[in-house]
C-alpha cells in the first residue's frame, strides 16, 4: 500500500504541468464556448435557428453531435460536448500510456518492478491518477458551465459526461498499453481509438432522426457504440440523467481490471506482436538519411494517412444523406437560404469543404509529428551518433524536412481521393474525384507553414519544441474550429494558416494566397536551417 | 632536433559553460599522431563534453580546439570523414535491426570494408538481425564498434567504449584497438577500465572538474606518484624521521609506508643504514594513483 501511495505521488509530480494544462485548457475551451452562445444567441429565437438549421443537416450532426432542445446549457452542450470529450481522451490516454509502456520501452518499469511490489501496482497507479485527472476535469467542466451562468445540475451531469468519456478511454489505452510493444505504438493505436468513437458517434448522429419541430435530434443505434455518444445521450440541460454514464463507468472499469489482470500475468516487455528477426544487411534505402528519416517515419504516415481516408470515405458516404435531407425537405432549403443569405452554394460542398479542412489539420498534424521526430532523436542520442558521421545538420533537417512535407501531401492526397471516391460512386461524376482531391491540397500549403514553423522551434527553442509543436497545431485547430463561434476578432483569427487557404470546393482558389503560404514556409526553412547550425546539441 | 609534429588533437584553455554551470574550466589537452591516448577523470569531470566539444556537437565558450589542424565546430563535417566514434552511451533506432545501424552508420562514413564488417561482426558474435528495441547494453555497444572499426579511420574517439562487454569481448576489442595502432591510427580512449589503459595507452591525460590535473605517458604519472616501501627489522621511529616518508603503519612484524618520488633515494640509502631483515620496493600501483587523483578534494 505504501508502495503504491509513492508510485501515484511520483506519477502525478511528473504529470504535474502537463495535466493542469490539459485540464484547465479544456475547462476554459467549455467557459468559452458557453459565453460564446449566451452572447451571440442570447435569445430563444436565434438559438431556435440554428437548431432547427442543424437538426435538418446530417453534415452538422456528424462534426458537433445532436442538437438537444433550445436552452443555452443545450445548445453550449450540442456545440461543445463531441470535441471537448475528444481532448478528455486524448489527455487520458497520453497519460496512461506515458506511465505504462513507454516507461516499460525505456527500462523504467525494470527499475520500479525490482523492487517489492506487486507486478501490477505501477498500472493500479496509473489507472488511479486517470481517475483523479479525470475528476477533476468533470469538476473544472462543470465549474466552467456554471460560471457561466448554466443551470448546475445540468453543468455538473455535463461535466461528469467529460470525465466518464475520459476514463473509459483510459481504460482503452491501459489494454493498447498491455498489447503493443512500443509507447508510440500504443499512443498511436489509443489515438485512434478516440477517433474512431468521434466518428462512430458521427455517423449515429448523423443518421439520426430530428423530432418534428426540429429542435432536438434523437440518434441512430449505432451512436451508442461509441463512449462519446455515451455522454451526448445524458441530455445533460434538457433531461439530466446519469444512467448512460453507469454504461461509461462500467466498461472503464472492465477494461482498466483485464489490463491489470493481463499485467499480473505477462512478461516484462511481453506483447502480442513479439519481434521478430529482421534482415542483417541494410537495402540500399536504409543507407542514407534520407532513407533513414522515410523508414522511421513510413508508419506513422501510412497509419495518418488511412486515418484521412477513413474519415474522407465516412463524410464522402454521408454525403447523399445530406442532400437527401435537403430534397425532402423544401421549406428547409428556403430556411437555410434565409438564415444564411448568400449560401447559393450546394450544401453538400459546404460538408464536404468542412472534410477537407479537417484533412488539412490531419496532413498537419503528420507533418508536425514527423519534425518532432528531430527533437526524440537527439534527447535519446542517435542525433549524436549520426552527426559524429560526416552528415551535416542541414542534410539532417532538410531530409527530415522533405519527409515531413512529403506526408502532408500524401495525407491530403488520401483524404481528398478518398473524400472524391465517396462521392464519385453517388452522384456517377468521375470529376469529381480529381475535383476533390485538388481541394484536399489545396489546405497542403497552410499546412507545411505549420510544419516549417516546428521546425524553427526546433532550431531556436529545442527543449520547448514538443510541447509548442502540438500547441501550434491545437492553436490552429481551435481558432479554425471555433474561431468563427467564439466571435474572435479577424486578426487573431487571422493568425492561423488554415485562415488564409481557400475552402474548395465552395470557395474560389486564391493562388497568391497559397503562394505566399508556401513562401512563409520556405522562409521558415531557412530560419529553422540557421538557428539549428548555432545551437549546441543538447539533450 | 626536428621540431615537434602538430598535435592530432589539440585544446588550449578550453572552457564550456552550460548556462550558469561550468562544465570545462580551460581543459588543455593534446594528442599526437599515432598514439593511443587514455582520458580518465571521474564521473562528471567533463571528458563527455570534451568529446562532443571535438566533434563539434557543441560550441567552446572559449579557448580553442583543433581537430587535425580545423575548428571541430566549423569544419565538422570535414573532420568526421576521418573520424569513428563510439558514444558512452549507445542509443539505437528501435525499429532497425542491429545490422542495418551498422550499414547506415557505415555507409555515412562512405561504405564499410565488408570482408572487414564480417570479420567483426563474426568476432564480436554479434546477431545482427534483431531489432535494435531487443539489445542489452552490450550489444548496442557492438553495434557502435562494429560500426566504427569496420572503415578505416585516422583518428577514432571511444568514450567508455568497453562498458557493458564482457572480458572476452573486451578482449577483443583490445585486439582491434592494437590493430588499428599498427595502422598508424590515433585513438582518444576514455576509460575506467585501469587494466585496459595500462595495456593500451601510450599517454594518458587526467582531468578532474574541468580541467587536466595530470598528462604524461603512464611511467611519467607514476613517477610524480609515491612509491609504496615494505620493510622488516626496523623501529617506526626512526623510519618516521626519515624525510619524505607518509603513513607508517603496522603490519605483522613488519611496517609499510608511502614515500613521495624524490626522497626515494635518501630513503632507500637511509634504509641502508639499519640491520633491515626484509625489505620490498613497488612502484605506485594505478589504482592508488588514480584514487588519489579522482577522491582529492577540490
Amino acid at each position: 500500500m505504501r508502495g503504491f501511495c509513492r508510485l501515484l505521488v511520483t506519477q502525478a509530480r511528473r504529470d504535474r504541468w502537463v495535466l493542469p494544462i490539459w485540464i484547465v485548457g479544456i475547462a476554459v475551451l467549455g467557459l468559452a464556448v458557453g459565453a460564446a452562445v449566451a452572447s451571440q444567441f442570447g435569445e430563444e429565437a436565434q438559438r431556435a435557428a440554428i437548431i432547427v438549421l442543424a437538426s435538418a443537416n446530417p453534415a452538422v450532426l456528424f462534426l458537433r453531435g445532436l442538437p438537444d432542445g433550445l436552452s443555452v446549457g443545450a445548445v453550449v452542450f450540442f456545440q461543445g460536448f463531441a470535441f471537448t470529450a475528444v481532448l478528455a481522451g486524448l489527455m487520458s490516454t497520453f497519460l496512461v500510456v506515458r506511465h505504462t509502456r513507454a516507461d516499460e520501452e525505456l527500462g523504467r518499469s525494470e527499475l520500479v518492478g525490482a523492487t517489492p511490489i506487486g507486478r501490477a501496482v505501477p498500472l493500479m497507479a496509473t489507472l488511479t491518477l486517470a481517475l483523479l485527472a479525470n475528476v477533476v476535469l468533470a469538476a473544472a467542466v462543470s465549474g466552467g458551465y456554471i460560471l457561466g451562468g448554466l443551470p448546475v445540475e445540468g453543468s455538473l451531469v455535463a461535466g461528469a459526461s467529460v470525465g466518464s468519456a475520459g476514463l473509459v478511454f483510459a481504460g482503452v489505452a491501459a489494454i493498447l498499453a498491455q498489447a503493443l510493444p512500443s509507447g508510440r505504438g500504443a499512443n498511436g493505436a489509443a489515438g485512434a481509438a478516440v477517433g474512431v468513437a468521434y466518428l462512430v458517434r458521427g455517423i449515429g448522429d448523423a443518421l439520426g432522426t430530428p423530432s418534428s419541430d426540429l429542435t432536438r435530434v434523437t440518434p441512430a443505434a449505432l451512436s451508442w457504440f461509441s463512449p462519446i455518444g455515451w455522454g451526448q445521450a445524458t441530455r445533460a440541460f434538457t433531461e439530466p440523467t446519469l444512467l448512460p454514464l453507469v454504461l461509461s463507468l462500467t466498461v472503464a472499469v472492465a477494461l482498466g481490471g483485464a489490463a491489470l489482470v493481463i499485467r499480473t500475468r505477462r512478461d516484462l516487455d511481453a506483447s502480442l506482436f513479439p519481434e521478430r528477426a529482421g534482415r542483417s544487411r541494410a537495402r540500399l534505402g536504409g543507407r542514407s538519411v534520407l532513407g533513414l528519416a522515410w523508414r522511421l517515419q513510413r508508419t506513422a504516415l501510412i497509419a495518418w494517412a488511412i486515418g484521412g481516408a477513413v474519415l474522407g470515405a465516412i463524410a464522402g458516404g454521408l454525403a447523399p444523406v445530406v442532400a437527401q435531407a435537403l430534397a425532402d425537405n423544401a421549406s428547409l432549403s428556403q430556411l437555410i437560404a434565409r438564415l444564411v443569405p448568400g449560401t447559393a452554394a450546394d450544401t453538400v460542398d459546404i460538408f464536404t469543404a468542412a472534410i477537407l479542412g479537417i484533412a488539412g489539420i490531419l496532413a498537419a498534424a503528420a507533418g508536425v509529428q514527423a519534425v518532432l521526430r528531430l527533437r526524440t532523436e537527439e534527447t535519446e542520442g542517435r542525433a549524436e551518433l549520426l552527426l559524429a558521421t560526416p552528415t551535416g545538420r542541414l542534410r539532417w533537417l532538410f531530409s527530415t524536412g522533405s519527409v515531413a512535407a512529403i506526408s502532408v501531401l500524401v495525407v491530403c492526397i488520401a483524404t481528398g481521393f478518398a473524400t472524391g471516391t465517396a462521392i464519385a460512386t453517388t452522384t456517377g461524376d468521375a470529376a469529381d474525384l480529381g475535383r476533390l482531391t485538388g481541394a484536399a491540397l489545396a489546405h497542403a500549403p497552410a499546412a507545411i507553414v505549420i510544419v516549417a514553423l516546428t521546425a524553427v522551434l526546433f532550431g531556436a527553442l529545442p527543449r520547448a519544441t514538443i510541447a509548442l509543436g502540438w500547441g501550434l497545431l491545437v492553436l490552429a485547430l481551435v481558432l479554425g474550429q471555433f474561431g468563427e463561434l467564439l466571435q474572435l476578432p479577424e486578426w487573431l483569427q487571422s493568425v492561423s494558416p488554415f485562415y488564409w487557404s481557400s475552402a474548395l470546393p465552395v470557395e474560389q482558389l486564391d493562388v497568391a494566397a497559397a503562394v505566399i503560404l508556401v513562401a512563409i514556409a520556405l522562409a521558415g526553412a531557412v530560419g529553422a536551417a540557421l538557428a539549428l547550425r548555432r545551437r549546441d546539441l543538447v539533450s | 632536433m626536428s621540431p615537434a609534429p602538430a598535435p592530432l588533437v589539440e585544446t588550449t584553455s578550453l572552457v564550456k559553460r552550460f548556462g550558469r554551470a561550468t562544465a570545462l574550466e580551460g581543459l588543455d589537452l593534446s594528442v599526437a599522431e599515432g598514439e593511443v591516448h587514455g582520458f580518465l577523470g571521474p564521473n562528471g569531470a567533463g571528458k563527455s563534453t570534451t568529446i562532443r566539444v571535438l566533434l563539434g556537437l557543441i560550441r567552446a565558450t572559449s579557448g580553442s580546439a583543433q581537430v587535425f589542424g580545423l575548428d571541430p565546430w566549423r569544419d565538422s563535417v570535414r573532420i568526421h570523414r576521418d573520424i569513428a566514434y563510439v558514444p558512452g552511451d549507445v542509443s539505437l533506432w528501435p525499429g532497425l535491426t542491429g545490422g542495418e545501424a551498422i550499414d547506415l552508420l557505415t555507409f555515412l562514413r562512405g561504405g564499410a570494408d565488408a570482408a572487414l564488417c564480417a570479420t567483426l561482426i563474426d568476432e564480436f558474435e554479434f546477431d545482427p538481425r534483431k531489432k535494435a528495441r531487443t539489445y542489452s547494453k552490450g550489444n548496442r555497444q557492438k553495434v557502435a564498434l562494429i560500426a566504427a572499426f569496420a572503415r578505416p579511420a585516422r583518428l577514432y574517439i571511444l568514450d567508455e567504449p568497453s562498458s557493458g562487454l564482457d572480458p572476452v569481448m573486451e578482449a577483443v576489442f583490445r585486439r582491434q584497438i592494437e590493430r588499428v595502432r599498427a595502422d598508424g591510427a590515433t585513438v582518444l580512449l576514455s576509460s575506467h577500465i585501469l587494466s585496459e589503459v595500462e595495456e593500451l595507452c601510450d599517454r594518458v591525460t587526467i582531468i578532474r572538474s574541468g580541467v587536466a590535473v595530470e598528462s604524461g605517458t603512464l611511467g611519467d604519472l607514476r613517477h610524480l606518484s609515491r612509491t609504496s616501501i615494505r620493510v622488516a627489522g626496523l623501529d617506526a621511529s626512526a623510519v618516521a624521521a626519515m624525510a619524505g616518508v607518509n603513513d607508517v603503519r603496522t603490519v605483522a612484524d613488519a611496517l609499510e609506508f608511502e614515500v613521495d618520488a624524490e626522497a626515494v633515494p635518501a630513503v632507500l640509502a637511509a634504509l641502508s643504514t639499519h640491520p633491515v631483515t626484509g625489505l620490498r620496493v613497488a612502484p605506485a600501483s594505478l589504482e592508488s594513483l588514480f584514487l588519489r587523483h579522482y577522491s582529492e578534494a577540490k
